[in-house]
């Protein structure tokens, strides 16, 4: 059993490649670059409800709407899962317990940020929602890479009542990267220590991923041609 | 001599009460104000910014909708090349063409393979398509039923009605094609009063208008002869008074299930 699994490894190891690379491949997925430059830029937004509390920095603005993206990529990816129900029991099972944690750390990283929260981007995931063995991979990498973001960030935050929330998030993901871990045949805690990451990987590994897509056009402006 | 000792016995349970109550008194008074000003006090716990709570997924959709990102010819099966339709990109209005994802995904070899409905004549047709030439998959809640024999339109978001409307619709010699179908795309801000403010684009093609320029598919729109609501006077479409196709739109997402019956 391999001890640690990232996305990196997972795409040197064509696990994601294979179900991703292979298919046709799309906009380069560059929404938490956006986030971090959008949260510098309107972390200036000094009326915000919770900077007018006091209680939310722009350092800290920037990181919850980083942390914002990643979970509206959880959410969106467990749900979609849920929906096609494809996969198979356990993992399904694991998808919607996990899921509807992720749509609640959505629901409050949204309430915390105010009127400085970020749209969830469109995602077109690819069939990975529909395959057991790549959506576990995919998962695990995902739910590894989150609780070592968490670490990285909870170093970085000014307010204690960040703080706070990101290590109650943190304890949460890392059960998530156990429990998926576990199904997926993996030591859920091989080393005695976890390293945290830093927000440029994570930018990296989710851009590699193509997950994040533009919208569709459906209005036009055209006359119409309908028979009328 | 017992009376000396009755006396005594009294006067020393008495000082015993009052050294107990002064001892209570003390320990009280001590209790409630704590450790002394010069001893270190540790902060209060930080109380967490966020309050999470599980979201239910909420209830299962009608079916999903996913754009077309590449013209692709649709397959009657994953496994033979006998091809189903052609799946353009576009709509003839130039918007990205919409397919209704059937079911779940079939790899076959290195191919993931999916089953989508698309635009046919009369009915929408259906096939397999790789998956990578569809894009992200969008949940459809909502349903436009068309009631031919009553002339209503009534969406239904759940077991909910949320609009009805009287519409008109085809003629005898070009009926509006009954059938099950999808909103494609919605055009609006262009300069023709005969279709009113707003229209819909659907998969549905009104049958024996196959010449019709941009393939004669129906549209659900307004229109500038709200006199003739309801009535069977239209080509095909689903024509409504502005107010109420206005209406629509706010209630209507791309992707919203079409029943004519």
């Amino acid at each position: 059993m391999d001890p640690k699994l990232t996305l990196e490894e997972v795409d040197r190891d064509g696990a994601i490649a294979e179900a991703l690379d292979k298919l046709t491949g799309g906009t380069r997925a560059d929404f938490l670059r956006k986030a971090v430059v959008g949260g510098a830029a309107t972390g200036a937004a000094l009326a915000s409800p919770a900077l007018a509390q006091g209680r939310n920095t722009k350092k800290d603005i920037a990181i919850l709407q980083f942390d914002l993206n990643l979970e509206y990529l959880q959410a969106a990816m467990y749900s979609e899962a849920e929906r096609l129900r494809r996969l198979k029991p356990r993992t399904l099972e694991w998808a919607r317990v996990v899921g509807a944690n992720e749509r609640g750390h959505v629901r409050a990283i949204r309430g915390l940020l105010g009127r400085d929260v970020v749209k969830s981007p469109k995602f077109n995931f690819r069939g990975v929602t529909e395959d057991d063995r790549v959506f576990t991979e995919t998962a695990t990498a995902f739910e590894d890479l989150t609780a070592a973001l968490l670490k990285t960030q909870a170093a970085q935050v000014d307010s204690r009542n960040v703080l706070a929330a990101l290590v109650s998030l943190h304890s949460v993901e890392a059960r998530h990267a156990a429990w998926i871990r576990h199904i997926a045949g993996i030591v859920p805690a091989a080393d005695a220590f976890d390293e945290p990451t830093s927000k440029a990987r994570v930018v990296r590994l989710v851009d590699s991923t193509n997950f994040v897509t533009s919208r569709p056009r459906t209005k036009g402006r055209r006359r119409p041609k309908y028979t009328g | 001599m017992t009376r000396t000792r009755r006396s005594e016995l009294g006067a020393a349970l008495a000082l015993a009460g009052v050294l107990i109550g002064v001892a209570v008194v003390v320990v009280l008074i001590e209790g409630s104000a704590g450790p002394s000003s010069a001893e270190p006090r540790l902060p209060p716990s930080p109380r967490s910014a966020l309050a999470p709570r599980n979201v239910p997924l909420g209830p299962a959709p009608l079916a999903f909708w996913a754009p077309v990102r590449e013209r692709v010819s649709a397959r009657v099966s994953p496994t033979r090349s006998q091809s189903a339709g052609q799946v353009p990109r576009r709509t003839p209005e130039g918007t990205t063409n919409l397919v209704l994802v059937l079911g779940g995904a079939k790899r076959v070899g290195d191919r993931l393979w999916v089953e989508v409905r698309f635009p046919g004549a009369p009915d929408d047709a259906r096939g397999w398509v790789p998956r990578s030439a569809v894009g992200g998959y969008t949940p459809v809640r909502t349903r436009l039923v068309v009631d031919r024999e009553r002339l209503t339109a009534t969406l239904e978001r759940g077991r909910r009605r949320v609009f009805r409307a009287r519409v008109g619709i085809g003629t005898a010699s070009t009926p509006t094609p009954a059938g099950h179908f999808y909103v494609r795309n919605q055009l609006s801000r262009y300069r023709s009063p005969f279709y009113g403010p707003l229209a819909f684009g659907t998969s549905a093609r009104s049958p024996g208008l196959s010449d019709w320029p941009a393939g004669g598919f129906v549209g659900i729109h307004g229109t500038n002869r709200p006199d003739l609501i309801p009535g069977r006077v239209s080509h095909g479409c689903i024509r409504m008074a502005n107010a109420d196709i206005v209406r629509l739109a706010r209630l209507m997402p791309i992707g919203t299930l079409l029943t004519v019956r």
